[in-house]
């Protein structure tokens, strides 16, 4: 199991970096026309780091691979393999993310206090341990709630009204 | 000077100034247990209360909020794997093992042990040696600093666990994502989009790392115990234990004291130093990692040790080391004490009260830590499922409070699920981390060294400092290649016996 660990680690790594070296370097790391003195041109640093990467990502695929492949019965346990055999543990981490992505997009629109209420009823009930219900409930309700409140009294942090309740909801809330 | 001092010790030991201290402790201490609410966070809310405060008595708030805070982000650093601040990082690595064992009672008390002696050493040194240190760190320019992070970026190998590989590529991703952003001319570098451009924020980024996954690693494989509380086991500190890191914790407030004077480094910076040192020194050093007291004694040590000595160049020089200690000038200007040299003539009355007072928020620093440490361990006793959500919802809420910004939230949620495959994929975060808190530093020094030089390399190798850094690094690199290379034939032999 390590070894196949190993061998995807190396691969995601090698893939990682050389995107990073080939496509987002050239791209997202712009030298300008004139640096001052001696410089060294801001790319320098992250094609260093990414050229490391990518041979330190090479070499740990070299070094799982042979091993991998004796551990397996001469071939590596394919990604659908895993895939077919750890669905429901995909499907969960799957609706983790759109779980967060929801998150992140749904907080302008309803509001902090609403969007983290939400998440953690929702993140409780992806627990699957419903032996603290009461707990669950309340904790959900008021936790974020409380939080809200000491951020807000004590370091007067702006948290967003949400454009569907307005003002109205934050009202409540200081009113509570 | 003893009449001075003595008098000193008269203005100090009034009822205001303690309960200031106490009250600067307490507040300290809570407010670094909460994940995203810093030192600076503290000190600058409690700016304006100073206004109305006589000077030492302001200044004493002041360096008690930092100090508590300090050691405060271990308490949630170890319970709840979460560093409250930046420089409690280091600690989650052995506090957090400790803690799921049921020794989380022991490894705060071990915390709260270190950073008070560490304290204490910093606020001698800070008495006798506040003039010689900021001489010394007035030597360390940007060459030597670069070759002071070379050598630290080298506990990458020893922090690595199973393969050195992987902890190279864990450390090469925390110095690529360290890059993102303006550079020290003005670039922007992988910026994606417009709120990439500042960068992305340090305590998103670990708390993420830290904090994220265990939740996640909860939620997706729902392990059968996780409704079940921590074991609660002996929490006490024996004096063999103690006794077995007081070598560490001596090393690591040295280690504090001199790379705090040195401004720009501060806390975070020298605990992992020290911690480094006490791994690579320690006969448990293959045990760091797994839950290992020492561990936590030489970074708490390390980063409490810092605290007073960040005051050094500030005292003496003028020169703020670091944004807590800019706020404390500001404070200092407030009423009307212009730190630096002409400080020790023009006002020695307020200084030795100063420092007067530093040596008592030792004491405070341990009586408030034990009171509040003891509260904090009832945390263990939650089930990890109520606690894990309640966690990402306060990481939450303290990471939007530090610049009111989504992008900080969505950096942390990206980074949990970054720890979370890392975590799949045996690649350890620890080398990450370090890499990414120095690697900023690392680049930066290396480029201002670079342009001062016109690209000549030999000012790297000009002063004896940088010598001495190169050797040590040199000399490290070197015996972790040759353990690798026996480690590699040990196994290549026990392999072709077996065959």
């Amino acid at each position: 199991m390590n070894q196949n660990r190993d061998f995807y680690a190396g691969l995601v790594a090698t893939v990682f970096f050389a995107i990073v070296l080939f496509v987002l370097i050239p791209i997202y790391v712009k030298v300008p026309s004139f640096i001052p003195g001696f410089a060294p041109p801001p790319d320098m640093w992250p094609r260093v780091v990414a050229v490391i990467g990518l041979v330190m990502g090479i070499l740990a695929l070299v070094l799982a691979f042979p091993k991998s492949r004796k551990a397996s019965g001469e071939t590596v346990t394919s990604l659908g393999f895993y895939v077919n055999r750890n669905k429901v543990f995909i499907t969960r981490f799957v609706l983790l993310l759109v779980l967060f992505v929801t998150f992140v997009y749904g907080l302008p629109v309803i509001g902090f206090v609403p969007a983290t209420v939400l998440l953690l009823g929702i993140l409780f009930l992806m627990t699957g341990n419903f032996g603290n219900k009461v707990w669950m409930i309340g904790l959900t309700i008021i936790f974020p709630v409380l939080l809200y409140l000491l951020f807000t009294e004590v370091t007067h942090t702006p948290f967003p009204e949400g454009m569907l309740f307005s003002n109205s909801l934050s009202d409540l809330v200081t009113l509570i | 000077m003893w009449n001075e001092l003595l008098f000193a010790f008269q203005s100090v030991a009034t009822l205001p100034n303690f309960l200031a201290m106490f009250a600067g402790i307490w507040g300290g201490v809570i407010i670094g247990a909460i994940p995203g609410m810093t030192g600076t966070m503290a000190v600058t809310l409690a700016l304006p209360f100073t206004f109305y405060l006589p000077p030492v008595t302001s200044l004493l708030l002041l360096v008690a909020l930092y100090k508590g805070s300090t050691y405060g982000g271990s308490i949630s650093a170890i319970l709840i794997k979460t560093p409250g601040t930046a420089s409690a990082a280091c600690t989650v690595l052995d506090g957090y093992p400790l803690a799921r064992a049921g020794k989380g009672g022991k490894a705060l008390n071990m915390a709260l042990i270190s950073s008070c002696i560490g304290d204490f050493i910093s606020n001698i040194s800070l008495f006798f040696l506040a003039m010689p240190l900021a001489m010394f760190a007035l030597r360390v320019g940007p060459p030597e600093f670069f070759m002071l992070m070379a050598f630290s970026l080298t506990i990458v190998a020893s922090i690595s666990g199973r393969s050195l590989v992987l902890g190279i590529i864990a450390a090469c991703l925390g110095l690529l994502l360290a890059t993102v952003g303006e550079d020290i001319y003005g670039s922007y570098r992988f910026a994606l989009s417009e709120d990439m451009k500042s960068g992305l924020g340090m305590v998103p980024v670990l708390i993420g790392l830290f904090a994220l996954p265990e939740l996640i690693k909860m939620i997706v494989f729902r392990p059968e115990d996780n409704s079940q509380a921590m074991k609660l086991g002996d929490n006490r500190l024996t004096l063999s234990e103690f006794r077995g890191s007081i070598k560490s914790i001596c090393r690591g407030s040295v280690i504090g004291v001199i790379l705090g004077a040195i401004p720009g480094i501060g806390p975070s910076t020298a605990a992992f130093f020290s911690y480094s040192e006490a791994r690579r020194t320690s006969k448990n050093g293959d045990k760091f990692g797994e839950g290992e007291l020492e561990g936590i004694a030489a970074s708490e040590s390390a980063n409490n040790g810092a605290c007073g000595a960040t005051m050094i160049p500030l005292l003496a020089l003028g020169v703020p080391g670091d944004v807590i200690t800019g706020v404390m000038l500001g404070a200092f200007m407030i009423h009307g004490l212009t730190p630096g040299p002409l400080l020790f003539q023009n006002n020695l009355g307020e200084v030795y009260s100063l420092f007067i007072g530093m040596l008592f928020s030792s004491l405070f620093l341990f009586i408030a830590g034990k009171l509040t440490a003891g509260a904090f361990t009832k945390i263990s006793r939650i089930p990890q499922t109520l606690l894990l959500p309640c966690i990402l919802i306060l990481c939450v809420y303290g990471i939007y409070s530090i610049g009111a910004s989504p992008f900080d939230v969505t950096v942390l949620l990206v980074m949990g699920v970054v720890g979370f495959a890392m975590m799949l994929l045996n690649i350890p975060a620890a080398p990450f981390l370090i890499a990414f808190i120095l690697g900023p530093m690392f680049e930066d020094n290396m480029r201002r060294s670079l342009a001062i030089s016109r690209g000549d390399l030999g000012v790297f190798f000009q002063s004896w400092i940088s010598w001495g850094f190169f050797i040590l690094t040199i000399l490290f690199v070197t015996l972790t290649i040759r353990r690798e290379w026996k480690k590699w034939r040990d196994r290549r032999a026990s392999a072709q016996s077996a065959s």
